[in-house]
């Protein structure tokens, strides 16, 4: 715990020299990285220890993202207490669904959630007070003065989003690591085992859906601070489908793996830009190779590493030790 | 009255597509035991082929036999290309339960964006092949058009035929029994993976059905199969996932209901409705209302 605990401080250390090193576009996408980050994790959560299939973080992230932004806007509070109204908002809207649906095996959380994540957005368009399809402003305001003249706004979305991708992914890892996260993994290893063990394997389920709703609620404020903005646009189907790649991309089961799929996740739609300029520039292009991108990677790694690189690894290292 | 009969009967067409939606993801589910995503995708893709050959030969009929053979295609494709490929590599670890889903919503996002890549973005609609303006009757004009009529009746003419098909032919017997006790099937004799292929190939052209007639009065985009997706599931889920029945039955009750709302209350509710039903039934009757009542539950 106090070693995870000096690796995140180390972490952090790190990441705000090189954020004072490199340029705009380059924090801008570390601020991006951040909330993939954080939004990666609630699907390891979720998947890769409690063995439950969402397909509607993307959803959940709504959920924290308007509540972040209501409360911000209504309220006049301080940005913090609107991150904690985004992580309140989605857990209890979480443990809601899961209480619900959580109890059910597979395809059913599946298919709801899937439903949940096609139909909310739509939802956002017929309520005034969630601004249509406009959405509605987000605006975590400038920097303090104390930082200086020089210190950009791009630069503040990535010192807020990564300080709060730091905390979420420490605690996470400790709750991943205390009896919790192993509870998971006996359910997920065989849930009958589980419950002869006196494991309350339903009870367990909905817990983990509601902390990684809270984990995806938080994740959707910070999406929604780096874009200003909280929009049905910004939370789509695609979103969901790329966060189901990133983290499958990562290894599932994978904490530390958040971050590679994280930073796979932004490089994407770069990589996808440039393709876009080589064949021509048209607008079908742009709008839809990195999603033809995203779930070519998602096939490839589903079928042959599903349960992500590392794992790979491990059998190939095994193989040649027995040699 | 009347407008409770007319909403009845537009509840029947609409419910009757879902019906074929929803008959398609039964189908591999019984088969396969994963909850077929894609199979938004194979619709929309085929409807998409259906949509060339209609427009291109201004035949809407030659466009759906298109579709359902494309669909057909697809689906077996899926099933052979993919799913079989998928179940040799993916058996262990904690990612072999989550797998399959996974694979099928990645197969979904994959078409998604390949439609988007060679058709783009914009709506598209296929003229349909018979009058969308409503019967007269005296003075008044029912909403319920032929085309309503054309939908029911093919629909039906669907229904009809794949009872025929597993409850007639050997073939069917074939396909029930693998979907039962695949262990004892093949002991019997019946090539399971085979078989399993030819389901999904059935689920394929009965999804590029629903596409064709939905995209009839309807418009055509890479997303615009993903709520009949929805509704199929939903539907599916009220039959009880398992009984092709049910699957109907369900959506039938969910097109009937959901039109009364939409005509009573407002379409900014029929989303939240269907996703209701879908959470009620859950809750107080996961095994659906034709369902057995094993292996709901976690």
């Amino acid at each position: 715990m106090r070693k995870r605990l000096l690796f995140f401080i180390l972490l952090g250390w790190v990441l705000l020299i090189v954020g004072d090193r490199v340029d705009e576009l380059r924090v801008y996408q570390g601020a991006q990285i951040s909330m993939y980050a954080i939004a990666l994790s609630s699907i390891v959560l979720l998947t890769g220890y409690s063995g439950q299939v969402s397909l509607g973080n993307g959803a959940m992230m709504a959920v924290g993202g308007y509540a972040a932004a209501l409360t911000l806007n209504n309220l006049q509070t301080p940005i913090w207490f609107a991150f904690l109204m985004s992580i309140l908002a989605s857990a209890i809207f979480g443990a809601l669904l899961g209480a619900s649906a959580a109890r059910l095996s597979g395809p059913y959380l599946a298919g709801t959630t899937l439903a949940l994540a096609v139909g909310l957005p739509a939802l956002a368009n017929q309520f005034g007070f969630l601004g249509g399809e406009q959405g509605i402003l987000f605006d975590v305001g400038f920097p303090p003065e104390r930082f200086g003249e020089e210190f950009s706004q791009y630069k503040w979305f990535f010192w807020i989003a990564t300080f709060i991708a730091l905390i979420s992914l420490f605690i996470t890892s400790n709750i991943l690591h205390s009896r919790f996260g192993r509870t998971w993994r006996a359910i997920r290893g065989n849930s009958l085992a589980a419950e002869l063990a006196g494991v309350h394997s339903a009870r367990m389920k909905v817990l983990a859906f509601t902390i990684s709703s809270a984990i995806a609620g938080l994740a959707g404020a910070v999406l929604a601070m780096t874009i200003s903005l909280v929009s049905p646009g910004a939370y789509t189907l695609s979103l969901s489908f790329a966060l189901v790649t990133g983290a499958v991309l990562a290894g599932i089961s994978s904490l530390p793996g958040v971050m590679l799929g994280a930073v796979i996740l932004v490089a994407i739609p770069e990589f996808a830009d440039v393709v876009a300029h080589r064949l021509g520039d048209s607008e079908k292009v742009i709008t839809h190779l990195p999603g033809l991108i995203v779930s070519v990677l998602l096939i490839l790694s589903v079928i042959f590493t599903p349960n992500g690189p590392g794992e790979n690894l491990r059998k190939h290292r095994k193989k040649k030790s027995a040699h | 009255m009347q407008k409770v009969i007319e909403t009845v009967l537009i509840g029947l067409s609409t419910g009757s597509i879902y019906a074929l939606m929803s008959l398609a993801i039964v189908l591999v589910w019984r088969s396969t035991r994963v909850v077929n995503f894609a199979q938004a995708g194979q619709a929309m893709l085929s409807t998409y082929i259906g949509y060339e050959i209609a427009t291109r030969s201004e035949v809407f009929w030659l466009g759906l036999v298109f579709a359902i053979a494309a669909g057909a295609l697809i689906g077996a494709g899926v099933d052979y290309f993919f799913m079989r490929v998928l179940f040799k590599h993916a058996t262990t670890g904690p990612a072999a339960v989550v797998a399959p889903v996974i694979a099928t919503l990645g197969l979904l996002g994959l078409i998604r964006s390949a439609v988007g890549l060679i058709w783009g973005g914009d709506l598209r609609s296929i003229p349909a092949p018979v009058s969308r303006d409503g019967y007269t009757i005296g003075d008044t004009t029912l909403p319920f058009s032929p085309l309503n009529t054309l939908i029911i009746v093919s629909v039906c003419l669907v229904l009809i035929a794949i009872s025929i098909l597993f409850t007639r032919t050997n073939l069917g017997l074939a396909l029930r029994a693998s979907a039962y006790a695949p262990e004892i099937a093949q002991l019997a004799g019946i090539k399971t993976a085979q078989t399993r292929t030819i389901g999904w190939a059935i689920a394929g052209g009965v999804g590029g059905i629903a596409g064709m007639l939905i995209t009839s009065y309807n418009f055509l985009s890479p997303n615009s199969l993903d709520l009949l997706l929805v509704f199929g599931f939903i539907a599916a889920v009220i039959g009880g996932l398992e009984s092709m029945v049910g699957s109907v039955v369900g959506a039938l009750i969910l097109g009937v209901g959901l039109t009364f709302i939409l005509n009573y209350v407002g379409t900014s509710l029929t989303f939240i409705s269907g996703f209701l039903v879908l959470i009620v039934v859950l809750l107080v009757k996961p095994e659906g209302i034709l369902g057995s009542r094993k292996g709901r539950r976690a």
